[in-house]
């Protein structure tokens, strides 16, 4: 109240008393119904429950549940106490012992990929935060336009350029740098992994240039003024500023490629090469594997909590920091 | 406005209305369902469900088909249900022009990725359509489940007319109640001819072993469907029972397929025979007869030269797998009518043949003169200036051909019970995740 | 200085290359070459592919690898298969749109909302509420995916699977959007103008809409261009939740194209697409721009920290 101009004091103590007498906000100044806020929130939050939570409950149930004897389709139960538990327990056999090897490549692709995105995003948007000067519109620009261009389009331009007859064994032949054309789509790990990093970069590119953009100059001025090179301002200041950020970027980066499948499937198509995403997407398209696909969606869950919730708390902290 | 206490919303009043809307109803009856623990019913006879060739089945009939004086709908959609690429457009789009009076119209097939995905769509009553195209295995449990209407037969009077009799009475739907043929196929392996000569490959004890050859490391593939890819592991060890029920039999088959993997590395494709191959992606490849028929379509340059690399295997004395699609009309079609009206066009002869020459599957029609078929330049190839002349099928994978002898002494793939069936996913599972024993 | 230090000390003879390399390399503002290089050469592995599939679409022949002369065929040319003939890729091509419309259309207004209530809301529950919204938006896609579709088809029957479907999904996967980028906005604005509303005698409800939505603008224009960007490219959901042929938009036949048989004339498509939506996207950054002029003027940097 003591923040009024004069003027408005003639009104205030009318309105002050109306809103005093309401159950307020405890925001200062800002008398706001207790219901109002809530109600803005509330058509998303039951959107949430309806096709969100309930959905995942709908995995659950999935995955406790049973197959029609006819069609084998799944047969969902909705009540726990009706829970069967022979398909996850089959499930979690499988995953643990026979699917073994796809997890673990999985998280060897997830890993390299990952490590390559960290690279050279880092590079590029250290770059354009710091170095890039009048280009630095354009290339945000062109930095950015991955995410409207469509991913799929980008993926086929890549598929017809790794042909036998494509450009990119057309270009490596002529330079010599492979004595004949190399099939890069016969069920490559390389392939899919840099697929995987062509695809997702960009998620990493921006939360970290975003990060470096806003680092104080005069933080590492100081570190040179202090007789650090630049390389050891980079060492010792940059790079322990930006660890929240790279550890963010890596994950917004690894969740999606952990449910990645189709990156696989338009470049390789091998059994050797095949990733959980891979499971999960043939399991829910085959009969009688509805369970199982359910319970690989658990599974992978289960899997990304950790990095998940990692994430989660990072985001609250910061954005209590801010 | 808040209603008065005594008037307040009942819940036999929210059923009433709802049940007018007929929206909530649907979901109430499956949250009703749900709150009855399903259980294992009783199947109706796993007899039925699982015809072999030499226990014919004929399926029950619940319904009666339309009548024969129903009228063809007006402006109707046509929707087809269908595999990618297995229909030709302009052949639907004649029948469209033919029956213009009544103002039908088509846009495009609607496609499923392979048969489970489509029989799931249909049981959960997502799909519409009024022509469906299945394979023989899910025929049967369709049929039963009333997901398929029966065909009324003076519709469709180029049935008897034009198609192999044998096709009046076929072991999985004696006295055609449900489906009549689309196209024969048979089963082998698809070759590129400037990398496997003719001599060598008709020449090998086991040309099935071709596929394992680890010469062709990275350029093998079979099909992504498990009854076909793990059938041919079978049939590389001498086992002809390619809906075997023997758990020695489908770990044979598994430990075949994983040394695949470790031999060739080998891709599982949808368009490896018809395309890939074609476009030396490619050696070796397993090929239903008419994808390689139709890979002429695909190859980089339209000249005879190119075509003369595509090759088509199959047993010379003709045992080995065989089999027919069918054509069926799903029970919730919007135009039962129209959609037997378009079988029926379907089943004519020029239009048969004119499909063929696009499609590469050959249809089981008595006009045709299998001998001619290597001889003979088919529409598609008319029409299309840009490539070279191109036969029905090209005369150096004249194994492509299909007769009606050879279903006196070919395999058959016929329907799995359901346990059986799990224990083939679970093989097939274990050879897409490229489970190496070895490792 | 230390440079000069540095060549004093060398042969004469080696000390001028040498001294002035060592001179680059110990000079703090020089330009990092290799950085650049490294920028650059990430920009065209991102943006090459795309402009030959572009020029591919332009293509004579009908190879989708290598170029055979260029014309209009895929885009009207072909009776059959071109862009403009073929209605299948014209359904795809509306199919896609109509998504991205209709689901922009429903979850931005919801996000904007739920943001200004999970922003202000200081009672119990809120905590949860926006954990449940992040977790949607960590969640890998393919697992939303696959539960909307046991969902859609065992339990919420009466949503048909195809366009309802598909736009149910698409928001859910869309709301968390809107809401982080709108909170990140509302961060930076202060109370004092609701407050100076409210004193002049506005109610709750149109100190909101008359004060604090117009400064919220600029952060739901970005929020309608990234939304609707975003839906364009969606391929995992509507993949699981498609029903009729109609209702595959371009994403999901690019995919099935890719395992059949394409012509140039997807790639054609997907320009198209391509088009529309830079048009959108520049649309939405100039809006974006314009409702916050007056402000700080690095705009496309700002653009780019609301992703």
């Amino acid at each position: 109240m003591s923040t009024l101009p004069p003027e408005k004091a003639v009104l205030a103590p009318r309105r002050s008393r109306r809103s005093e007498r309401r159950a307020t906000a405890v925001d200062s100044g800002v008398h706001y119904p207790r219901w109002f806020w809530p109600s803005f929130a509330t058509p998303g939050i039951l959107w949430l429950i309806l096709f969100f939570l309930l959905p995942l409950y709908t995995v659950l149930s999935v995955a406790f549940g049973t197959v029609d004897p006819i069609f084998r389709s799944p047969l969902p139960v909705y009540q726990p106490w009706w829970w069967t538990t022979s398909h996850v327990a089959e499930g979690l056999g499988k995953a643990t012992g026979l699917f073994r090897h796809v997890y673990a490549r999985t998280f060897v692709y997830v890993f390299i990929a990952s490590a390559i995105c960290l690279v050279i995003g880092y590079a590029v948007a250290y770059y354009v935060a710091r170095h890039a000067g009048r280009r630095k519109t354009l290339l945000l620009v062109l930095l950015i336009s991955p995410f409207w261009i469509s991913y799929l389009m980008r993926m086929l331009a890549w598929v017809n350029l790794l042909q036998q007859d494509g450009y990119v064994n057309r270009i490596l032949t002529f330079l010599h740098v492979v004595p004949e054309p190399v099939g890069w789509l016969e069920g490559r790990p390389i392939t899919v992994i840099l697929g995987l990093v062509y695809g997702y970069i960009p998620y990493m590119i921006l939360p970290l240039y975003g990060f470096l953009d806003r680092i104080e100059p005069n933080l590492l001025e100081a570190g040179r003024d202090l007789g650090g090179s630049p390389r050891s301002t980079f060492l010792r200041v940059t790079l322990p500023l930006s660890r929240p950020a790279i550890l963010a970027g890596l994950v917004i980066v690894s969740l999606p490629m952990f449910g990645d499948y189709f990156t696989n499937t338009m470049l390789s198509g091998s059994p050797s090469t095949t990733m959980i995403g891979n499971l999960i997407d043939d399991s829910i398209s085959s009969t009688g594997q509805g369970p199982e696909a359910a319970v690989l969606i658990l599974i992978l869950m289960i899997m990304l909590l950790i990095p998940i919730w990692y994430y989660l708390r990072s985001t609250a902290r910061a954005a209590e920091a801010r | 406005m808040r209603p008065h206490p005594r008037q307040r919303y009942t819940r036999r009043d929210f059923l009433q209305r709802s049940a007018a809307s007929a929206i909530a109803l649907p979901s109430l009856a499956a949250i009703v369902a749900a709150c009855t623990k399903p259980g294992e019913e009783n199947v109706t006879g796993q007899n039925l469900l699982t015809p072999r060739p030499d226990r014919p089945v004929t399926l029950p009939m619940e319904i009666d088909p339309i009548a024969t004086d129903t009228p063809i709908e007006q402006d109707a959609e046509l929707v087809l249900f269908n595999w990618d690429a297995y229909v030709w457009k302009p052949i639907v789009r004649r029948f469209i022009e033919k029956f213009a009076d009544y103002n039908p119209s088509f846009t495009a097939v609607t496609t499923f990725n392979n048969m489970d995905e489509a029989v799931a769509k249909m049981q959960a009553g997502q799909i519409e359509a009024d022509v469906f195209f299945p394979t023989i295995d899910v025929v049967p449990k369709l049929a039963i489940s009333g997901l398929l209407q029966p065909l009324n037969h003076d519709l469709i009077p180029n049935m008897e007319e034009n198609v192999w009799p044998q096709y009046q009475n076929p072991y999985y739907d004696q006295g055609w109640r449900y489906t009549v043929p689309y196209v024969v196929y048979t089963t082998g392996v698809a070759y590129r001819r400037d990398v496997v000569s003719d001599d060598e490959i008709f020449g090998m004890d086991n040309p099935w072993e071709i596929l394992w050859d680890p010469r062709f490391e990275n350029r093998a593939g079979v099909y992504d469907s498990y009854r076909d890819t793990i059938q041919t592991a079978l049939l590389k060890r001498g086992i002809t029972d390619l809906n075997t029920d023997r758990q020695e039999d489908l770990d044979i088959a598994r430990d075949e397929l994983l040394a695949m993997i470790d031999a060739v590395n080998p891709r599982a494709t949808v368009n490896g025979a018809y395309k890939r191959l074609p476009q030396d992606e490619f050696d070796v490849h397993l090929a239903w007869s008419g994808d390689i028929a139709a890979g002429w379509g695909y190859v980089p340059e339209y000249t005879r030269d190119y075509y003369e690399n595509l090759g088509y295997w199959f047993p010379e004395d003709r045992v080995g797998p065989i089999d027919n699609d069918c054509i069926a009309i799903p029970a919730n079609a919007p135009h039962p009518r129209l959609a037997h009206e378009f079988i029926n066009f379907m089943l004519g002869y020029k239009n048969a043949m004119d499909n063929f020459s696009w499609v590469g599957y050959q249809p089981p029609q008595n006009e045709t003169d299998p001998g001619s078929l290597t001889t003979t330049e088919g529409l598609y190839s008319l029409q299309s200036g840009w490539a070279e002349p191109a036969e029905y099928v090209l005369p150096w994978m004249e194994a492509a051909v299909v007769r009606e002898s050879d279903f006196d002494v070919g395999y058959r793939q016929a329907p799995l019970t359901a346990e059986v069936d799990d224990r083939w996913h679970d093989v097939w599972q274990q050879f897409k995740a490229g489970v190496n024993a070895s490792t | 200085m230390r440079a000069t230090v540095e060549r004093a000390t060398l042969p004469a003879a080696e000390a001028p290359r040498l001294g002035r390399m060592r001179a680059w390399r110990r000079d703090p503002w020089r330009k990092p070459r290799i950085l650049s290089a490294v920028t650059w050469g990430y920009v065209a592995w991102s943006i090459l592919p795309l402009s030959v599939a572009v020029l591919i679409s332009f293509n004579q022949g009908r190879s989708n690898a290598s170029l055979q002369g260029l014309g209009l065929n895929w885009w009207w040319g072909d009776p059959d298969l071109s862009l403009f003939r073929d209605p299948e890729l014209h359904a795809a091509l509306f199919q896609s749109l109509r998504l991205s419309v209709t689901t922009m259309l429903i979850a931005v207004p919801m996000g904007v909302a739920f943001a200004l209530g999970l922003d202000r809301w200081r009672g119990r529950g809120s905590g949860t509420a926006n954990f449940v919204m992040l977790l949607s938006f960590v969640m890998p896609e393919i697992v939303l995916g696959v539960a909307m579709f046991l969902v859609v088809a065992h339990l919420a029957t009466f949503i048909d699977l195809g366009t309802p479907a598909q736009v149910v999904g698409l928001v859910t996967y869309q709301l968390s959007y809107p809401v982080i980028i709108v909170r990140a906005r509302l961060l930076s604005i202060d109370k004092e103008y609701e407050e100076a509303a409210m004193d002049l005698g506005a109610p709750p409800r149109s100190a909101v809409r008359r004060v604090l939505l117009p400064l919220l603008y600029p952060a739901i224009f970005a929020s309608f261009a990234i939304v609707f960007a975003d839906t364009i490219d969606d391929f995992v959901t509507v993949r699981y939740l498609s029903g009729p042929a109609t209702s595959e938009p371009l994403s999901v036949k690019i995919y099935n194209f890719s395992r059949s048989s394409p012509t140039p004339a997807v790639n054609a498509a997907a320009t198209f697409l391509l088009v529309t939506t830079t048009l959108v996207v520049v649309i939405g950054y100039l809006a974006y721009r314009y409702s916050s002029r007056g402000e700080r003027r690095d705009d496309v940097a700002r653009f780019a920290a609301q992703i």
